[in-house]
């Protein structure tokens, strides 16, 4: 029955906000040092109870009293097992976000406004939450554009930039675009049910297909899933870190969590999504990795990192729905297992390299990794936690991407073995090499850039003067460190969180043990080996003491750091590979005299044209432009006039249609 | 039979990983005219690597110091799980021998070992880490389709249950050629690179290592001797395993054997090398193509076996 650890969390949370939201609008001002303290405690506070109710608390449902009514349906609420492990998700990114925040603030200050942050921050994580948990369609879709018109707030916060005014149009505009495909599926799906509650909608056979496509694509954009992933890496880099892992590492999942809701467990059951799922998460995760390979923004390779992730767990779903329909309840639960639990891990490590990002962009100023370098020696915590936070996203055991990669790859390779049709079972393992070169793919980029960020010489004076994040921005990646060491540890623990989840979706009521790795014995032989070997190498260098010396360079004597492998080098060979998708060209010019071979000046340029946008979405743009120029034109006149009889006349209509009975 | 096991697996870790090297070099030492070093050179040259001082770089920062112990640490593990001369993983460590998990070990190994190479903030260290991840983009998918089907013919995706259990001899003689081929990019042998030279313009693996000295180049070197062993061993299993003779045979029996098919692979590497020369950078992929095309293939008859 419903538990009152999570009532009372989600009220605290609600209540932090509320206050925030008070003191900012009706006060207008707080103390400056009241509201660096003040807020992030608030806000930590309401995350740590979510955490906890979503961890220990029950399941129930409730609603807010009827004066509070949205039209055709209440404010219904419903928390289930699946709601709980979102709202863990927002609740732990949640307590690292109030711990990082104050810190890259300070950085920002001026800029922007600590108040407006906190008070739409808090907008936005409470919006989360409503989301996951809300039981009817009207609801959601409240808290849905809530969430929108916050996250959209916050990108446009350090709006002095022309960029970052540009990115958050363009995040308008997805946004908006996706509600429309939204709304238009929940009301099919009104229609076909005639009821706004989710649990009453089931709606099977041909009738599905409409409602389930619209949905698929309304959340599929909100996802960034590949073909709609085009605002997310616009979008993301140009928030503040601290709002750039909450979005990334938090608001996409809520996509997610209804795709599961109302895809996945069978409310509208539409059986070519399994397919559909399988195919576009394999190109999302494709896509995400390689473009994430060419970027040299810091924010914006992590933000094609989601696309990629997102895309892995969207083939997570798609193993579940095909398990279903294959009638095997164990590739089923494996699938959602799997993207269950990818969904929490990539919150997780997204945030916590997010976070990282912040501190080296607090502290440099910059996001370019070609002006960074050497940061290992200035900031060794923050270093440390980027290592881990980009070996979990690279899947490298025993972390927390691992083991939620691994259960995809199980799921593959059970429908590999079982599934009835040649086809599929050869789609299955073709699959599994893929997602073996995704995650290879991913290896090189994180390579990339933990080693041109952190590791060799400064490439640039900024890089040099660089210092350690506060103490509080170091906390908010400890913590969050700390979960994806555990969760690939404990992995078994979580899955047992998970069961609930796939004991109401699974054909059969007892659920298999899904885990089959001793994870915390393989990570204790793992350790034990690194241990047993470096002090017999202590024991060692007692004797032969090592020297330093410059970095051998043939003989040339000391180098400058420009001497260094550059990010766009390291990726050269693998962006040339794959240069059809984006026609990749290399421009080197040679100035002076006798120039072949004893040139003055050599500048090298690498460039790449995405055709997707080129050839695809900017023609669409343009007709668009082009139609709109001929009839919303004369609609749109700027004349308030002309505004008010429009009103009037669409008004009349309505009128006319609902009554002409 | 647990007794004979415990050295069986210090032989296999200690030994035989360098007693291969020394026979490869010797092999091509032969086939080149030389009289070569003794196959026993690889063991005084790691004894005589440890007791030499180390020269570091100022440039590099803890991850060049750490590093060499993780990959040497991730590669005995994984040479644990892996039968590749014979003997399955012990008892207490067989859940373990999944081979996702596996192939994912193998990746934190060159996670750590790219990133030690970048670290000294030389250009060739950055060449050969550039180089090595994108031959390992190229040689995953391969390496973990093929064994997805010797498990899918096997029913297994335990390690030690795949070879235990046998597959389909069909299956098996096409996963072997495929891990063959892919073992020689993965390994940094021609065609694909040549492990002899320094300071040529393909070398993948010597020039990450090119900054290691002493100790920390004597860790490099003898986990990259144990892939090697992974890499070639696993190919010279999947062809055993092909054989109906080579099952139940007494643990001693498979190891001795096993060693000895690993030897000859070795020899035949050797002997091949002998006879090509590298390839054109740019036409690595196509080489490589060869294993994807067997290991799809191999795939392909294991799930249409059902």
């Amino acid at each position: 029955m419903f538990n009152d650890i999570f009532l009372g969390g989600f009220s605290i949370y609600c209540g932090a906000a509320f206050l925030l939201w008070a003191l900012v609008i009706v006060f207008g001002f707080i103390s400056k040092k009241s509201q660096s303290a003040l807020f992030p405690i608030l806000i930590g506070a309401g995350s740590l109870t979510l955490a906890a109710g979503a961890a220990f608390g029950g399941n129930g449902s409730f609603s807010l009293p009827l004066p509070l009514f949205l039209g055709g349906a209440g404010f219904q609420f419903l928390v289930d097992p699946l709601s709980r492990i979102f709202l863990a998700i927002i609740g732990l990114v949640g307590i690292a976000a109030a711990l990082f925040s104050p810190g890259y603030l300070h950085h920002l200050r001026g800029r922007v406004s600590i108040g407006f942050f906190w008070a739409v921050f808090s907008a936005l994580l409470v919006s989360m939450a409503a989301v996951v948990i809300s039981a009817n369609a009207i609801v959601f879709l409240f808290a849905w554009e809530i969430m929108a018109i916050s996250s959209f707030a916050l990108v446009a916060s350090d709006n002095e930039s022309h960029s970052v005014r540009k990115a958050a149009v363009t995040y308008l505009v997805a946004t908006r675009a996706g509600t429309a495909f939204l709304m238009a599926g929940f009301l099919w799906a009104y229609k076909l049910t005639g009821s706004w509650t989710f649990s009453d909608w089931r709606i099977s056979g041909a009738a599905a297909i409409g409602p389930a496509l619209l949905i698929f694509i309304g959340l599929a954009t909100k996802a960034g899933c590949w073909p709609f992933h085009l605002w997310l890496p616009i979008a993301h880099p140009a928030a503040p870190s601290p709002v750039s892992a909450v979005m990334s590492g938090v608001m996409l999942k809520t996509a997610i969590y209804a795709m599961i809701r109302l895809l996945v467990m069978n409310l509208i059951d539409f059986p070519a999504l399994g397919a559909i799922f399988l195919i576009i998460g394999g190109i999302s995760a494709f896509w995400g990795v390689l473009f994430a390979l060419l970027q040299h923004d810091l924010k914006r390779l992590l933000a094609y990192h989601s696309v990629e992730n997102i895309g892995i767990i969207l083939m997570g779903l798609g193993i579940a729905v095909i398990g279903k329909q294959i009638n095997n309840p164990l590739v089923a639960q494996l699938g959602l297992a799997g993207a269950v639990f990818h969904s929490f891990n990539h919150a997780m490590f997204k945030s916590l390299l997010f976070f990282g990002t912040g501190v080296v962009d607090a502290r440099t100023h910059t996001r370019e990794i070609e002006k960074l370098g050497g940061l290992i020696k200035f900031m060794p915590f923050t270093t440390a936690c980027f290592i881990i936070g980009s070996a979990a996203i690279c899947a490298l055991p025993p972390l927390n991407g691992f083991a939620s990669e691994w259960l995809v790859y199980c799921g593959l390779f059970t429908i590999a073995k079982s599934a009835p049709s040649v086809i599929v079972r050869f789609g299955g393992v073709l699959m599994m090499g893929w997602l073996a070169m995704v995650g290879a793919m991913a290896l090189a980029c994180f390579v990339k850039a933990v080693s041109v960020v952190f590791l060799g010489a400064p490439r640039s004076s900024e890089a040099e003067r660089a210092k350690e994040g506060t103490r509080g921005m170091v906390a908010g990646q400890i913590l969050l460190a700390l979960v994806c060491v555990s969760a690939g540890l404990l992995a078994p623990q979580i899955l047992k969180k998970i069961n609930a989840i796939l004991a109401a979706f699974s054909l059969s009521a007892a659920s298999q043990n899904l885990w089959t790795i001793p994870m915390p014995l393989f990570a204790v032989i793992f350790i034990l080996t690194i241990t047993i070997i470096y002090f017999w190498m202590n024991v060692i260098s007692r004797k032969h003491p090592a020297r330093k010396f410059i970095t051998w360079e043939c003989g040339f004597g000391k180098t400058s750091p420009r001497s260094q492998y550059t990010a766009t080098s390291f990726v050269q060979p693998i962006a040339r590979m794959f240069g059809a998708i984006y026609h990749y060209a290399v421009h080197v010019e040679l100035t002076g005299k006798d120039r072949r071979h004893f040139p003055e000046k050599i500048s090298a340029e690498s460039d790449y044209e995405p055709y997707l946008q080129t050839k695809f979405y900017s023609p669409l743009l343009r007709l668009m432009r082009k139609i709109s120029g001929l009839f919303l034109g004369r609609l749109q006149t700027g004349s308030i006039h002309q505004y008010l009889l429009n009103m009037v006349l669409v008004l009349m209509l309505l009128l006319w249609v609902v009554f002409r009975k | 039979m647990k007794l004979i096991i415990l050295p069986l697996y210090i032989i296999n870790l200690m030994i035989i990983p360098f007693l291969f090297m020394g026979i490869i070099r010797k092999a091509k030492a032969l086939m080149q005219n030389r009289l070569g070093a003794s196959v026993f050179q690889p063991f005084y040259d790691f004894a005589k690597l440890l007791k030499k001082g180390e020269t570091v770089s100022e440039t590099a920062s803890c991850i060049f110091l750490l590093a060499p112990k993780i990959v040497l640490s991730a590669a005995l593990i994984a040479g644990i799980l892996i039968p590749w001369s014979g003997i399955p993983a012990p008892q207490f460590l067989q859940s373990a021998a999944n081979f996702i998990l596996i192939i994912y070990m193998l990746g934190v190994g060159k996670f750590f070992s790219m990133l030690a190479a970048m670290d000294a903030g030389s250009s060739f260290g950055g060449l050969g880490a550039s180089r090595e991840a994108y031959i390992s983009i190229l040689i995953e998918p391969i390496l973990l389709i093929g064994i997805s089907a010797l498990a899918l013919s096997s029913g297994s995706m335990n390690m030690s249950e795949i070879f235990a259990k046998g597959f389909s001899p069909f299956v098996g003689v096409l996963c072997g050629a495929a891990f063959l081929i892919a073992a020689l990019a993965e390994l940094s042998r021609l065609p694909v690179d040549d492990p002899t030279t320094h300071l040529e313009l393909t070398m993948i693996h010597e020039a990450m290592i090119l900054e290691n000295s002493g100790r920390n180049l004597a860790l490099m070197e003898y986990a990259s001797a144990i892939r090697a062993c992974i890499f070639l061993g696993l190919s010279a299993q999947t062809f055993l395993r092909v054989s109906p003779l080579y099952k139940n045979l007494p643990v001693l029996a498979e190891f001795i054997i096993g060693i000895a098919a690993l030897f000859i692979i070795g020899i035949f590497v050797a002997v091949v090398e002998g006879f090509i020369v590298r390839l054109n950078w740019r036409r690595v992929p196509n080489f490589i193509a060869f294993a994807a095309v067997l290991s799809i293939l191999a795939a392909l008859v294991a799930v249409a076996k059902g």
